[in-house]
C-alpha cells in the first residue's frame, strides 16, 4: 500500500492534477525561453569566485554521493552476501566480495520452503488486484469525469473524503466480514479488499476530465456506445496514467503485509511478505538462504521499478500535488 | 440514462464495501463485547473505551508512535528536501541517484526488515562492524530497550525518504523559471532567490509531505512486526500493534475496534489542521 497510502493525502486538490500539470509546464518552458536571454547576460556578474562555486559543487557531490551510498548499502551488501557460502556470511569481520561466489543458496532455498508456491501466491495476489483496480478506476473514474447524474457530487465527495481513513483502523470490522463470508484461508479472501482504489478512480477521473468533450460527442455522432466510446476512445488516450497507476498497485500489491498476515494462516496461501520473515524467523541460522530468498523476492518489483521509473515519478507529479 | 450509474457502480461498490462499510461496522463493535469466537455480541456502551483509558500498554503504545513519529518525520522531510535541493542543481548523474533513492520505497516493507535484521545482527551484523571501525559501542540493536526503537525508525527513515525527495523534485521543478531570472535581472543573489522564492513556493509541498509523513508514521506496522514483535518490554509497541494483538492475538474485537477508532481520530485530526494550513498557501500567481 506504499503509493497508494502516500499520496492519499491529495485529497483536497481540486481540478488541478491530471492533463493541467503538463500543459503548465510546457507553458512555462516556453517562456523562460525567451526572458533566459536576458538573464545570461546578467548571470557572469553575479556569479561569485569560482573557488567557492567548484567548493560548492564538490560538496554537493559528496552530500548526494554519501547518502546514495546509505541508501545502496542495505541492497549491495543483501546481494553480495546471497552469493556467499553459509561459512563465508557469519564470518566477522565479513568479507565484502564473496571469496568463493556460489549459486547454490538461490537453489537450495527452494529444496527448503515452498518458495515457488509462495511465488505464485505473490504474483496471484498482485495481478488480479491490480488489473481489477485499473479497470475499475478507470470505469469510475470515466463516469465521474463525463457523465451529469443524479448523487454524482455526494458520491465523489465521499469517496475523496474518505481517502485518509487508514486502512489498519479497518481491519478489525472486515475481518469479521470477510470470515462470515467464508473467505479466511483463501485466494479470494487476500484479494476481495484490493479490487478498487479511491486514489486510483480519483486520478482516472483527474485524467479523463482532460479529454475534451468533442472527442466523445463526435463519436456519439457518428453512433458509437458508450461503453464502445470508453473502450476505443478514452482508454487510449490515457496510457500514462493507467501505466501509472498500474505500477503503483502492482507495488502496493506486492509488499501487501497486515492483510495477507491476518487474513492467511495456512503456509500453502503465504504470499512473500509474509513468508521471508517467518522463513527468516524459522531458519535464522541460514542466513545465506534468507538473503537469496529476500533478493528473489524483491527482484520483480527492483526490475520493474528499473524501466519505469518515469511512470512514477510522473505518478507522484499527477496526483501527489498542488502546485 | 443508465450509462453512468453502470461506469461507476463496480468502483463504486468495491469501495464502499472495503472502507466505508468497515468503518462504520467497526465503530459499532466498538461499543460491543465482541469476539469472533463467541455467538454472542452483547452491546458495553462506552466500556470498550473506558477500558483503553485505563489501560497502561494503550498509554505506552500511544507514546510509542509519538516517539516513533517524532524520530523519523523531521529527518526524513529534511533529509528528502535536501537531496531534492542538491538534485535539482546541475548534477551528473542526476537520474541515477534519483532511481537510487527511490528503490528502497518499491521495496517491500517487511523484506526491508528482514533485511535490515541481517544488518542489525548483534554478532555478524554490519551495523556493529561500522561501529567497531569507529570505535563506537556495539549493541544488540533489536533487544535492547535504549536502541530497539532507533533501529525501527532507522529502517523507516531508509525506506521513506525516496517517496517525499520525488514529491519535492517535481514541486522544484514547477517553480517557474521566470521568477528566478526576473529576480536576477532586479539584483537578487543566490541566497536570496532561495530564501524569497525556492523556499516559499515550496511550502504547499513541505506541508503535504509532513501531513502525509505524520499519517503514515501512525500506521507503522510492518516493520516492528518484523523486527522487534512491540518488544523488547513494550518499548517498540505503537498504537497498530496494539490493534493487531487486541484483535488477533487475544480475540478482543471491541476493545481492537475501539483503539481504530482512537487511530482514525489521531489521523482526522492532522488532515483537519492540514486542511487549514494549506487555505493560507503563498500563492506568487
Amino acid at each position: 500500500m506504499i503509493g497508494i497510502g502516500g499520496a492519499s493525502g491529495s485529497g483536497s486538490a481540486s481540478g488541478r492534477g491530471g492533463a493541467g500539470g503538463a500543459g503548465g509546464a510546457n507553458g512555462v518552458s516556453g517562456v523562460s525561453g525567451v526572458s533566459a536571454v536576458g538573464a545570461r547576460a546578467q548571470a557572469p556578474r553575479r556569479g561569485g569566485p569560482d573557488a567557492m562555486r567548484i567548493l560548492g559543487r564538490i560538496l554537493t557531490y559528496a552530500l548526494v554521493t554519501a547518502g546514495a551510498v546509505a541508501t545502496a548499502t542495505p541492497f549491495v551488501w543483501l546481494i553480495l552476501s546471497s552469493f556467499k557460502s553459509l561459512q563465508e556470511v557469519v564470518l566477522f569481520p565479513p568479507t565484502f566480495l564473496p571469496k568463493k561466489p556460489v549459486l547454490s543458496n538461490f537453489v537450495e532455498v527452494f529444496r527448503m520452503i515452498p518458495f515457488g508456491r509462495y511465488y505464485l501466491n505473490s504474483v496471484i495476489t498482485s495481478v488480479i488486484p491490480t488489473a481489477a483496480t485499473v479497470l475499475t478506476s478507470s470505469m469510475t473514474g470515466m463516469g465521474f469525469a463525463k457523465y451529469r447524474f443524479a448523487g454524482r457530487s455526494l458520491l465523489f465527495w465521499i469517496i475523496l473524503s474518505t481517502m485518509m481513513v487508514p486502512f489498519p483502523a479497518t481491519i478489525v470490522p472486515l475481518y469479521v466480514m470477510v470470515s462470515r463470508a467464508g473467505l479466511v484461508n483463501t485466494y479470494a479472501g487476500l484479494i476481495v479488499v484490493g479490487l478498487s482504489s479511491a486514489f486510483g478512480i480519483f486520478m482516472m477521473r483527474q485524467f479523463i476530465m482532460s479529454i475534451p468533450d468533442e472527442l466523445l460527442d463526435a463519436a456519439r455522432i457518428d453512433g458509437a456506445g458508450e461503453f464502445r466510446i470508453f473502450l476505443q476512445i478514452v482508454m487510449p488516450l490515457t496510457k500514462p496514467a493507467v501505466a501509472t497507476l498500474t505500477l503503483f498497485t502492482f507495488t502496493g500489491h506486492w509488499g501487501a503485509y497486515i492483510w495477507p498476515l491476518i487474513v492467511v494462516n495456512s503456509d500453502r496461501l503465504r504470499t512473500l511478505p509474509l513468508a521471508i520473515p517467518y522463513f527468516s524467523g524459522q531458519y535464522f541460522s541460514f542466513q545465506n538462504l534468507i538473503n537469496a530468498a529476500s533478493l528473489m523476492a524483491i527482484a520483480p518489483v527492483l526490475v520493474l521499478f528499473l524501466f519505469t521509473q518515469r511512470y512514477f515519478v510522473q505518478g507522484i507529479t499527477l496526483t501527489g500535488l498542488k502546485t | 440514462m443508465i450509462a453512468p450509474y453502470v461506469f461507476i457502480s463496480p468502483g463504486v461498490v468495491f469501495y464502499l464495501m472495503v472502507t466505508i462499510i468497515p468503518m462504520v461496522w467497526g465503530f459499532w463493535i466498538s461499543f460491543h463485547k465482541w469476539s469472533i469466537i463467541w455467538p454472542a455480541h452483547p452491546w458495553v456502551g462506552l466500556d470498550n473505551y473506558a477500558a483503553l483509558l485505563s489501560e497502561d500498554l494503550f498509554w505506552t503504545s500511544l507514546r510509542n508512535t509519538v516517539i516513533y513519529t517524532a524520530g523519523v518525520v523531521p529527518v526524513e522531510v529534511a533529509v528528502a528536501l535536501m537531496v531534492a535541493l542538491l538534485l535539482n542543481t546541475r548534477l551528473r548523474g542526476r537520474s541515477f541517484y534519483r532511481l537510487l533513492y527511490y528503490l528502497p520505497v518499491v521495496t517491500p516493507l517487511s523484506i526491508s526488515a528482514v533485511i535490515w535484521q541481517w544488518i542489525y545482527h548483534p554478532h555478524v551484523g554490519l551495523f556493529n562492524w561500522v561501529m567497531r571501525l569507529l570505535r563506537l559501542p556495539t549493541h544488540d540493536w533489536l533487544q535492547e530497550i535504549g536502541t530497539a526503537m532507533l533501529a525501527v525508525i532507522i529502517v523507516a527513515i531508509w525506506s521513506g525518504v525516496g517517496y517525499r525527495m520525488v514529491i519535492f523534485l517535481a514541486a522544484l521543478q514547477g517553480i517557474p523559471q521566470t521568477y528566478y531570472e526576473a529576480a536576477m535581472i532586479d539584483g537578487a543573489g543566490r541566497f536570496a532567490l532561495f530564501r524569497y522564492i525556492t523556499l516559499p513556493l515550496l511550502k504547499p509541498a513541505t506541508l503535504f509531505v509532513l501531513v502525509t509523513s505524520i499519517i503514515g508514521s501512525f500506521q507503522v506496522f510492518s516493520i516492528v512486526n518484523v523486527l522487534t514483535q512491540g518488544g523488547p518490554l513494550d518499548s517498540t509497541h505503537v498504537v497498530v500493534y496494539y490493534i493487531y494483538k487486541r484483535a488477533f492475538g487475544d480475540l478482543q474485537f471491541g476493545l481492537a475496534a475501539a483503539m481504530s477508532f482512537v487511530l482514525f481520530a489521531i489521523i482526522l485530526v492532522v488532515t483537519a489542521i492540514q486542511w487549514k494550513l494549506i487555505g493560507r498557501e503563498v500563492s506568487y500567481e
